[in-house]
């Protein structure tokens, strides 16, 4: 009855999807920043080949993030 | 013909809540890109009324969730919809006037169902929808946020905390005009379609469409242009509460508490959980604050938040509730809603004389 009342499956989905999109956003950002910062700092330190594999990093972080926000509106605004 | 007429009032009072509600919720939307200087206010206040506006289009099911499901549209008359509209408008001018981020949603919930109460009784009330859908997510989804936004910025600081602060900074600054968007659009998609279902709800009882109808597309449309002008005129002092008194945040913080807000308002709006978009992006600041540092929350300033979202329901109740008092005076047919509306119409511009002769609030800075 209870479990009827509170809608317990579609609100267990809601924060599933909820901490899974939010956390992952951030991290998945994060770790863009952290390739883009990277590449500054080895480029400056003469190292171009740590430099291209943090900015490579960086740039997949990055696209990851777009596709993460693209995907979300997609899946969360459909029905 | 009276019953047009009470209609066409309150399809007009539904939209000035709307407008009301993104005028109230401006701050909700930007105040954290401002706050960490990710983008001017004017650029910021702009492009959260645009994708407001474009968020409305998106998504139908909260409107459905207002209209069927929080109160018995059978025994529901136009009049109550506007006896509960002038309450959750009363409530939100309020909290205006006072600087607190309440709820615009659980105002116009709590508006609508007060009156539905006042009029018809307790059986005017589906308690499955308001328990399963408007209450239990109102708590659960600001708890939610604050988890999202705590363990979000843990990690956003593990793994760039090694890294020089000018371009992380900077990154984050870049990531906010994203993330800030995202969560204008989330609050256009959950805000707008509350009006919209109001709307309809009033269409269905006025027997203009037939009982589970969707929103037309004018009601859309209009709720739509509605909410993003509210959201463009904005509300200054709110900003100040919400962007820099709760907690003073840097751009990491502001990106996860945005992010957090975007995931859960559109994750519930999915699901047809009409939300109140405040408790849940100020759930998410609180969550970035007390990642960092638990004490770097005022938490003083918090607990005032809280009391005003834990009176909202309860006092547009009570307003909804007085108010279809009133118009039922003067009978059943369209004096009493317009008598009220004049009323109320004077009122707003007695209160908006007197903040103006006070001074603009300033803006955070």
């Amino acid at each position: 009855m209870l479990a009827t009342i509170v809608h317990t499956d579609d609100l267990v989905k809601t924060v599933v999807a909820s901490v899974v999109a939010g956390v992952g956003l951030t991290a998945v950002f994060s770790v863009a920043i952290w390739g883009g910062a990277r590449f500054v700092d080895l480029s400056r330190g003469g190292r171009p080949l740590a430099a291209g594999a943090a900015a490579t990093v960086g740039v997949l972080a990055l696209i990851a993030t777009l596709a993460a926000v693209v995907v979300g509106i997609a899946v969360m605004t459909s029905n | 013909m009276s019953s047009e007429v009470i209609l066409v009032i309150v399809v007009g009072t539904a939209l000035a809540f709307d407008f009301t509600n993104g005028f109230h919720d401006t701050a909700n939307v930007v105040a954290t890109s401002i706050s960490t200087g990710a983008a001017p206010p004017q650029v910021a206040i702009g492009m959260a009324a645009l994708l407001n506006f474009i968020g409305a289009f998106i998504s139908i099911e909260v409107a459905a969730t207002v209209a069927n499901d929080v109160v018995d549209a059978a025994v529901i008359t136009p009049t109550i919809v506007f006896a509960g509209l002038i309450g959750a408008i009363a409530w939100n001018l309020i909290t205006w006037w006072f600087a607190l981020p309440s709820s615009s949603s659980h105002a116009l919930i709590g508006g609508v169902v007060g009156s539905a109460v006042a009029a018809a009784g307790l059986d005017a009330v589906l308690a499955e929808g308001l328990v399963g859908k408007v209450l239990i997510p109102a708590v659960v989804a600001p708890v939610v946020a604050f988890l999202v936004a705590g363990l979000g910025i843990g990690i956003a600081y593990r793994v760039t905390g090694r890294q020089r602060p000018g371009p992380v900074t900077r990154g984050f600054r870049y990531g906010q005009v994203v993330s800030g968007g995202l969560l204008a659009l989330a609050h256009g998609t959950n805000d707008a379609q509350k009006t919209m279902g109001i709307i309809t709800l009033a269409l269905i009882a006025n027997g203009s469409l037939g009982a589970d109808a969707d929103p037309p597309f004018w009601v859309i449309a209009s709720a739509a242009t509605a909410i993003a002008l509210g959201t463009y005129s904005g509300g200054w002092r709110i900003i100040r509460t919400t962007g820099s008194r709760i907690i003073k945040m840097d751009a990491a913080q502001g990106f996860s508490a945005q992010g957090a807000g975007s995931a859960v308002i559109l994750a519930s709006t999915h699901f047809g959980f009409p939300l109140s978009t405040t408790h849940v992006i100020n759930g998410g600041v609180m969550g970035a604050g007390a990642g960092k540092r638990v004490s770097a929350v005022r938490w003083g300033v918090a607990g005032n938040i809280f009391v005003a979202w834990l009176l909202t329901l309860p006092a547009a109740a009570a307003i909804g509730a007085v108010t279809y008092g009133l118009t039922r005076i003067f009978g059943t047919g369209a004096l009493g809603p317009v008598l009220v509306t004049l009323a109320a119409l004077a009122l707003i511009v007695a209160i908006f004389v007197k903040r103006s002769r006070q001074g603009a609030p300033v803006p955070a800075s």
